[in-house]
């Protein structure tokens, strides 16, 4: 009997017990936002997996179009809005190479600085996300706790705890408060401590181990053929860090281990991202230390006219790989196009690779550990 | 709750029956208004806001509402959190649908009550969620922060307490008014406000110049000085791997018809020359040697272009540029290949915005994932990729019409941002 499969699914049938068809999404707790899956099931037994994306598209790269430089900053909010502050940069990169303004040394630390102070927060939600979806409901409470000291900071320096909105070509929209800097080594101190709790939790947990290890893996080379970046690149045993490949700002200056891990699985993928809280906790000491008290924090305010080119800009956010495509065709206030490249999209690629042959509380488990924001892929 | 609502029929005409109808309206309000249990239900950023209000910090218990439910039929209130687009829509009615009564919504976020960022442009977004079930409460706030979001809900509580069996909750009826500019009809009210002000106060103007005939205004303008900043010189990232100059020299070796783009009388070699140490090379190509440039990088030990980063496509009057972008993990250089794809004008002028212009060979086989991307390109500009494996659109319904990343796009929903 030959029988239609559904739109997206290829496999040729092999196993001869009657296989059937379930719809995960778009309103699921565990699809982090409006993603729909829909899942071929043996059984118990996942045998192919399809995402259904455009729940959440929100034609952001159109209404570029027809938008300044500018307004499109507070559009890459909306995108990942877990590393809001990280893709704000992302814009700002590809503005300033095409107005060639620099950024003065205090205006490099105060970005360095957000820049890992969103990258913890966003890690947090993970492992927040990630002992929910396992079934300790504590572990979002936990996660949430610290985040919102970050969110506090934020707030003091950028106005919002959400939807940053800060940097510009040449620096950012304020400088930092005198209560910053004592405000960051008060949040190291009792982070560094937390840690320790974190970890005695999760990271040794025999449900978490009997859940994690060995599932969804994801070997080197499917890695890189997929384009996966960040946590899930560098658990898979690719050493890519752009912050260290192509390093922008100030990270060239600043001592850090980028942590690779190399069995692919989804524990891996939890260890790397406490690993980076641990990294990122060390670049904020260095910064806490150098950062310069005196001196401007931006430079000469410039009205934002990109001329006539092609301009890329990428930078490391919390999920890896995120880059802007900024399009001018005619010299002015206005982009011709504006793309920008997500580092979840990739990841969701890939699913069907790492799901085949798991149960359906094992996908749960990977899409916890890819830690896709949904939005940013849809757009 | 039938019974309870035939209660004012039965008790009000016996002597002191409305007692007991107030009674009973007092303990169903409490039993409501204390625990309303929403929906997990997200789509965007409000969503992450509404989990850190139902988190330590904001502590949502305090109001009854910790328990969120996944499935609507155990929830009560639906907290509309984050955009809305047409292809959700559908979901949202029916998760609606599905909660029982009475059932309250709580619009939260600028998406949900107007299309907020994303009303003017778009072909994608509902402008607003009371276009497709009746809310209760609005939410403020781009972002609303966790306190707003409270507001809201004593907002909906003091609701709830006021009703009565006499006036039971019933369902409202969705409107259709989606492609109405919100702002802009606001904008025109607010403007014959102040015209009817300006009628009104003139009298009394007239007056106060004939008393006043020399007052002149006290007030000034603040203008706060802003620092003097200095120019800073930008300083580009380091280069890995090959200059440009060295990619561009070897592949044009191999490959003649490479090209990059040229303004003036510069040369392409003087051009890549001087490009910055932190701007890719972008080479234009033939379409009939895409293919083989693609392989060419990926499997040469000089180049080994192993990563895809992204395909896209940019909309020109008469061609598209389809730029794929490749890096070496290993070496660390990048290079952005351009292809030129002339649209197909043998297509009748009224049928081309609705059909495939142009065709490429696909790189699937190559990249897995240029597969997504491809797919990307080929939903939003209607690009057709010859041997894709899965060629369907991604982010937009299949019965979609048209290409929105084309510049001559037209949507009927669309609102042109005003100038």
């Amino acid at each position: 009997m030959s029988h239609q499969l559904p739109p997206g699914f290829r496999l040729e049938r092999k196993s001869n017990t009657e296989e059937f068809f379930i719809n995960m999404g778009p309103q699921h707790p565990s699809t982090h936002g409006a993603l729909r899956l829909t899942l071929r099931m043996d059984g118990e037994t996942i045998v192919e997996v399809v995402p259904h994306f455009g729940y959440i598209h929100r034609g952001m790269e159109k209404q570029a179009e027809s938008m300044s430089y500018l307004q499109y900053i507070a559009m890459s909010d909306r995108q990942d809005y877990l590393t809001a502050i990280q893709n704000n940069l992302g814009v700002v990169i590809a503005l300033e190479k095409g107005m060639n303004v620099g950024v003065p040394l205090r205006g490099e630390y105060i970005r360095v600085m957000l820049q890992e102070l969103g990258r913890i927060a966003s890690h947090l939600v993970f492992y927040g996300c990630f002992g929910g979806d396992l079934g300790g409901q504590t572990c979002l409470l936990f996660g949430f706790k610290e985040r919102e000291m970050i969110h506090d900071m934020l707030e003091e320096v950028t106005g919002s705890r959400l939807t940053t909105n800060f940097f510009r070509p040449g620096g950012s929209r304020y400088d930092v408060p005198d209560t910053f800097i004592p405000r960051v080594k008060a949040f190291l101190d009792h982070m560094e401590d937390t840690m320790k709790d974190y970890e005695r939790f999760l990271s040794k947990n025999i449900i978490v181990l009997e859940r994690s290890i060995g599932i969804g893996v994801l070997s080197k080379e499917d890695a890189i053929a997929y384009g996966c970046s960040g946590p899930v690149l560098r658990a898979s045993g690719v050493n890519f860090d752009v912050r260290r490949a192509n390093p922008y700002s100030i990270y060239d200056q600043l001592d850090f281990d980028v942590p690779v891990f190399h069995n692919g699985d989804c524990y891996d993928r939890y260890q790397i991202r406490i690993a980076e809280i641990h990294e990122s906790m060390k670049i904020l000491r260095q910064c806490v230390e150098k950062f310069p008290t005196e001196g401007p924090w931006r430079s000469k305010e410039k009205p934002v006219r990109l001329p006539v080119g092609r301009y890329y800009s990428e930078i490391e956010t919390a999920k890896g790989l995120y880059a802007t495509y900024v399009v001018a065709a005619t010299t002015g206030e206005k982009p011709y196009r504006i793309h920008t490249r997500g580092p979840s999209f990739p990841h969701i690629g890939a699913i069907n690779k790492m799901a085949q042959g798991h149960k359906i509380s094992d996908l749960v488990t990977i899409m916890a550990t890819l830690d896709p924001v949904i939005p940013e892929i849809d757009r | 709750m039938g019974i309870i609502n035939l209660a004012p029929k039965i008790l009000d005409p016996i002597p002191g029956g409305k007692y007991v109808v107030n009674a009973i309206d007092y303990v169903v309000n409490w039993a409501r208004a204390n625990s309303i249990w929403p929906l997990t239900y997200g789509t965007s950023c409000c969503a992450i806001e509404m989990m850190s209000s139902s988190m330590a910090r904001y502590d949502i218990a305090r109001f009854g509402s910790e328990v969120f439910r996944s499935s609507p039929r155990q929830a009560d209130l639906f907290i509309l959190a984050g955009t809305i687009t047409r292809r959700m829509a559908p979901a949202i009615q029916m998760l609606w649908e599905q909660i029982p009564g009475p059932k309250y919504v709580i619009a939260m976020g600028a998406c949900t009550i107007s299309g907020g960022p994303f009303i003017y442009d778009n072909y994608s977004v509902v402008r607003g969620a009371q276009n497709l079930i009746p809310v209760d409460v609005f939410v403020p706030g781009c972002p609303p922060r966790p306190e707003a979001l409270f507001h809201g809900l004593l907002t909906l509580r003091e609701k709830i307490l006021k009703e009565t069996c006499r006036n039971p909750w019933h369902e409202g009826e969705p409107k259709d008014v989606s492609t109405m500019d919100r702002y802009r009809e606001a904008a025109k009210t607010w403007a014959a406000l102040e015209e009817m002000k300006d009628e009104q106060m003139a009298e009394a103007r007239a007056k106060f110049k004939e008393e006043h005939p020399d007052y002149k205004s006290a007030f000034k303008p603040i203008r706060v000085k802003k620092p003097d900043f200095p120019e800073v010189e930008r300083v580009p990232a380091k280069r890995f791997g090959m200059t440009q100059l060295e990619l561009y020299t070897k592949l044009h070796a191999k490959f003649p018809n490479v090209t990059v783009h040229t303004r003036g009388e510069d040369t392409p070699e003087d051009v890549v020359a001087n490009l910055p140490a932190d701007c890719p090379l972008e080479v234009m190509l033939e379409k009939e040697d895409y293919l083989n440039v693609v392989e060419f990088v990926k499997n040469d030990p000089e180049f080994k272009m192993d990563y895809l980063i992204d395909v896209t496509a940019i909309d020109y009057d008469d061609h598209f540029d389809m730029v794929t972008m490749l890096r070496s993990l290993e070496i660390g250089h990048k290079i952005f290949l351009c292809v030129q794809l002339k649209k197909d004008f043998s297509i009748d002028e009224e049928k081309r915005p609705t059909s495939l212009l142009a065709s490429v060979p696909t790189i699937s086989h190559l990249y897995p994932g240029a597969e997504i991307k491809e797919r990307e390109v080929y939903d939003m500009f209607g690009i057709k990729f010859e041997n894709h494996p899965d060629l369907r659109r991604i982010f937009l319904d299949k019965d979609f019409v048209g290409y929105p990343l084309r510049k001559d796009f037209t949507h009927p929903e669309m609102i042109r941002r005003p100038i």
